[in-house]
Formats: C-alpha cells, structure tokens, sequence
C-alpha cells in the first residue's frame, strides 16, 4: 500500500533558543543527575541511607528465596523452575503416559516412550520419560495439562551440567528431584 | 672516575628518582583507573562494580584477603592480559601492528616529566660512598626534566599519541579500525587548535614557559582557573577530546566501529592501548592542574608554610606531592563523571563543536586577554575580580550575539534526486525517477514526473 500525503504527519523539532544551543543548562542538570545516583547507590545504601538508594541482591549468599515476597523474595506457590515427576504412595512413578504433555509442549522438549504398565491400576507407564531442560521455557503447560498431577515445575532454578547430556533430565533424575524437594514444595 | 661521572649532579640523580617512582605509580594508576572507572559507572548506573577479587589468589590461607571491595581486579585483569594468547590476524601489516603500541605508550609514559610535582628542594651536599663521589647539593627540582619549554614538550608529547593510534587502525587491516585512526587523527587535527590556543592564554598571561613560573604567577594572582574560566573550560574540553575520551571517543565508538583502532588487537598489545588510553588522562588532569588549578598550591590565595613555593624542605615537598597527586585524582574524577553524563557526539558535531565553538571562542578570550595585557592588568586579588568580570562579560555577549547567529542545521532535508525529500512540496519536478517503485511511491500533484 501507498503511503499517501495526507497520512503523513510531518513533524519538525521545535527550534533551540539561543541559550539551549549552548547546552549549558542541560549539561550542569545532566551533572546532578549523576552525582545523585553516584551518592545514593555508593556503598548501597549502607553509608548513605535513604529512601531512593539501590540494593543490589548478592546473589550466592543472598538468595530470594530468604526474602519476603514483598520486598521482591521469590514466591513459591507460583515460581515455575525445573519439573519432578511426583511419586504415587507406594513410591512408583505417579506418570500414565498419556502424552499431554509432550503434546502441549511449546518447546518440544519432553520426550516420552511408553510402554504397558506391570501395575493393575493404569494401562501405560513411562518406560522413558526425559526432558530436555535446554529446551524448556518453563512455561509451566506441562503441568496444567496433566491429568493425574504427575509432572510438576518445583522452586529449584540454580541448575548447572557439564554437557548438554548431562542437561537432559531422565525419569530416575526427575524422580530424584521429586525425593529432594518434596518438603520444600509438598504436593 | 670522577671525571666519567662529572654529568652527576643533584638535579640528575632527583630527576632519575622522580622519573622512576612516577612511571610505577602512574602504572600502577593506570590499573587501578580501570578499576576506579568500573567503580564509580557501576555506582552511577545504581549497580555494585566489581565486589569479589581480592587478593586471596584462591589459596586457603589468604583467605582474609579475599573480597577487599574487588581491589585485586586491575591485578586480575593484568594477569589475564598476560596469559592470553598473542594473537595477530593473518592479513595485517607485522611492523606497524606490532610497533603501534608502542607508539601509543612511549608518549603517555614520558608526558608528564616536565610537570614539576612536589616544587623545589633544597637539596643537601652528600657524598655516595662507594664511588666516592662528591655531589653537591642546590636547590633542585622534583621533576624528571626541568626544562625551560616545559609546556611545549607537554603539547607536543601528548599530541604525538594519536600516530600510535592512526598506525594501529591502518595496519589493522580493517575498514572500522581504519575508520577509526581516521577519526582519531582529523579529531586531533581540529582540537589541537582550541587546546593551543587557550593555553596561548594562559602564556600571554604568565608570559613564560616554564612550569614553576605557572605556579608562581598563579601563586601571587590567583589559580587561572578563577581569572581564565572560558579559556579553562575549552582547554578541558579539548583535553578530553586529545585524550580520545567520551564524549569524545568517536575513535572506538562501540556502536558504530565495533571497537575502532583496536578491533583487531588482543591480549597484552590491547592492555598497552588501554595502558595509553589512562595514562593520558592522567597525565592532561596534571597539565590542566599545572595550567589552571595552580599546581601544587592547596587553596587559592593561602599562601601555607607547606605548598608554597618558596618552601623547600622535605616536609614541603611531600606535601606539595600529596595536593598535586590529590589535585590529579579529583580531574580524573570529574572527567569519569563527564563520561557518565554527556552522550558521545556524532562525527559531523565533533567537527561542528571544534571549528565553528570552540576555535572562534577561544579566539575571542584571546584577543581580549591580550588587550588586557597590553594595558597592564592589577596584581593580587582585583586581577582575579577584573577578568573573572571580563570572562563574565564576554559569556553574556557571546551568548546573546550566538543566539542571533543563523543556525547550523546539520539535517536538513537534501532534494537529491532519489532522495526521500525528493521533490520537496512545492517543487517542481523534471527528471522522472528511474526506478518504477519510486515513482509509484510519490504521486505529486501538479508536479508530476514527465515520463
């Protein structure tokens, strides 16, 4: 389509007054600016405290999940970080594999092979069932789309790997995340 | 033997120890500048700067040296620089992209050795013993070379950085890092004339070249600062475009010549551009101490037993260097907070600022200090209150005649045939544009192209 005339709005920038083009105002204004934020952010508040100043979160010795939610802490009850697949009360995987997950994943990154269940409650089970956490937006679709609240996203996110492998998270590793967060995030 | 040695005098052997104990502490500065700079933008930008390297060295029992505020980064850094690999790309000219470093350091590192930091000593009559050779003692000066065209060393030394640069971008090889000496030398080119000029002030003025007659002049009238302040401030300003420091760094302009002369340089060479880049900031912040901040002197006007220059002791001469190297850190302060404040120039304002600003206005304070001169200007304190008036005066005019001066409107819209302002309303056109898109996109009434 044309760009017409009529549609285009032409706009000048107003003209500078004789005492703007010697920026003189501006550049002394431009001065306070930073030697504000020089003085309320050095030493973070601790030397010179106020209402304005910055606080930088130190990150491995502060953690957010130690502050309260409304200071800017982590809040748990909707933080979505690396999944576990959940037990059942006799400890077997929760999974039916019913592929919904896979199915919903925006990312691609859940891969499940399916195979007949040994037990006498469900028809399938994951005889493999990995996600590929490299892949993964943590959008959290896995777990609403779950019908037996089998995958969950747990508070866990400082996770670290050597290799891409290594970042591939199989049915025992999720599993296992299962055992080391459940007081931490109950079912 | 005493015959070999007749050229050791006091001056020399002060001038060797002065020469050698402020190179290391200007390397050592210049780390440590790093590390201020990173510091002091991270607390502009309301973030932390560097908090973790300290100087522990990851060995346990050290471990009460770690952290120390990140004081161990510039030592760090340099360690790094070292370890890494000499790399140099395949297709640039070996010579000069070896020697161009080089060439960026020598002057940073021989710049400041007229500046005369901690005054005169009156040096005592010694004998060194085992060469069993008598020296005898004067006054001398606490200066790597005391010389009588102190300043114009100073202007020439400093000047002469920008072929290290000029050489690095041309052998690089490379279209930004060429770009980029070109810029760095047309840069130079326009603001050597502000710098010279405005230092003109101060010679006509003083109306010496040498450095302890500056501080002296000063001493007895008032820092030039105060009685010059147009004259300092354009000096400052050419000084950080000489530096090649924001906003003035059109050089290495990150967001348009990913990294200007030094694209193509890593490891050590990079460090001694870097090693360049801070020396030559400290080394103007003294030259603009020398020039306009009297020196070593603490206050304006209060002539104390310690920083005058009549004093000669050695109590005086470590307090002289203690105000001097105080005077240097706050400049290079007060340039780091410019580079936080003011945005980098475009290349056409740079060349805008220096031949239609800054050039005619120091012109302008030129001409009207030699005219104060030539008809004799009044010692002491009315000397400071007469052309700070005069400074004042000449502000307000140059601001009101300025603002009356035809605008200088770099964007205006170019009727270039092809040109999106082509025709401009009301103009006719002749020539059809070529390209049938083009012509589509601009359906003039009354002026249509004659196909």
């Amino acid at each position: 389509m044309t760009v017409q005339e009529q549609d285009i709005l032409r706009i000048a920038p107003q003209p500078m007054s004789a005492g703007e083009r010697f920026y003189v105002r501006e550049v002394v204004v431009g001065f306070g600016t930073t030697l504000r934020h020089l003085v309320t952010s050095f030493g973070q508040g601790k030397v010179f405290p106020g209402k304005n100043t910055s606080r930088t979160l130190q990150y491995p010795e502060e953690r957010r999940e130690n502050i309260p939610v409304e200071q800017g802490g982590l809040n748990a009850s909707n933080f979505r970080g690396i999944h576990r697949l959940n037990r059942d009360e006799e400890g077997r995987v929760k999974c039916v594999a019913c592929m919904m997950c896979p199915t919903i994943c925006p990312a691609n990154c859940i891969h499940i092979v399916a195979e007949e269940s040994p037990w006498d409650d469900r028809e399938k089970y994951p005889k493999k069932f990995e996600i590929d956490e490299l892949r993964c937006i943590f959008c959290g679709m896995c777990e609403e789309a779950c019908p037996v609240d089998a995958i969950e996203l747990t508070t866990e996110y400082d996770i670290v790997g050597q290799s891409r492998q290594e970042m591939i998270f199989d049915k025992e590793k999720l599993l296992h995340v299962y055992d080391v967060t459940i007081n931490k995030k109950p079912m | 033997m005493a015959d070999l040695l007749g050229f050791v005098s006091a001056q020399f052997l002060v001038s060797v120890l002065v020469y050698a104990v402020i190179v290391h502490v200007l390397l050592a500065g210049a780390g440590y500048f790093t590390y201020l700079e990173r510091k002091i933008s991270a607390y502009i930008q309301d973030r932390v700067g560097p908090n973790r390297t300290g100087f522990d060295l990851g060995l346990p029992f050290l471990g009460f040296l770690k952290g120390l505020w990140g004081l161990g980064q510039p030592l760090a850094d340099g360690i790094k620089f070292m370890l890494k690999e000499d790399y140099t790309p395949g297709k640039v000219d070996k010579v000069l992209f070896t020697l161009a470093p080089g060439i960026v350091v020598i002057p940073a590192l021989i710049g400041f050795a007229v500046i005369p930091w901690g005054g005169v000593w009156d040096c005592p009559s010694f004998t060194i013993p085992l060469l069993n050779l008598h020296v005898a003692g004067g006054p001398v000066q606490i200066a790597a070379l005391p010389v009588n065209v102190g300043v114009i060393y100073m202007v020439a030394v400093t000047s002469l950085g920008v072929y290290g640069i000029t050489l690095g971008g041309w052998a690089s090889n490379n279209k930004y890092s060429f770009l980029g000496g070109l810029r760095a030398t047309a840069q130079m080119l326009a603001y050597e004339l502000p710098l010279g000029i405005s230092l003109l002030v101060v010679l006509l003025m003083v109306g010496s070249l040498l450095p302890m007659d500056i501080i002296r002049y000063q001493e007895a009238n008032g820092w030039l600062l105060l009685s010059q302040p147009i004259a300092a401030i354009i000096f400052f300003i050419a000084m950080l475009a000489e530096a090649n420091r924001v906003p003035f760094d059109n050089a290495e302009a990150e967001s348009e010549l990913v990294g200007g002369y030094h694209t193509e340089y890593n490891s050590m060479r990079f460090a001694l551009f870097f090693l360049a880049e801070y020396s030559h900031l400290a080394v103007s912040s003294a030259f603009f101490v020398l020039l306009f901040m009297g020196g070593f002197q603490l206050l304006p006007f209060i002539n104390d037993p310690l920083t005058a220059t009549g004093a000669t002791g050695l109590l005086a001469v470590l307090a002289k260097l203690g105000v001097y190297f105080g005077k240097v850190l706050f400049m290079v302060l007060v340039i780091m907070l410019v580079r936080w404040t003011v945005p980098r120039l475009r290349y056409d304002q740079v060349m805008s600022t220096a031949w239609q600003g800054l050039i005619p206005l120091s012109l302008v304070v030129l001409i009207a200090t030699s005219v104060a001169v030539f008809f004799g200007l009044p010692q002491g304190f009315s000397h400071v209150l007469l052309l700070f008036g005069g400074n004042l005066v000449l502000f307000v005019v140059l601001w009101y005649v300025v603002g009356r001066l035809p605008a200088y409107n770099p964007n205006r819209k170019i009727p270039l045939l092809g040109s999106r302002f082509y025709p401009l309303p009301g103009e006719r056109v002749d020539h059809a544009p070529s390209d049938p898109m083009a012509r589509e996109d601009r359906p003039y009434e009354g002026a249509l192209p004659t196909a």
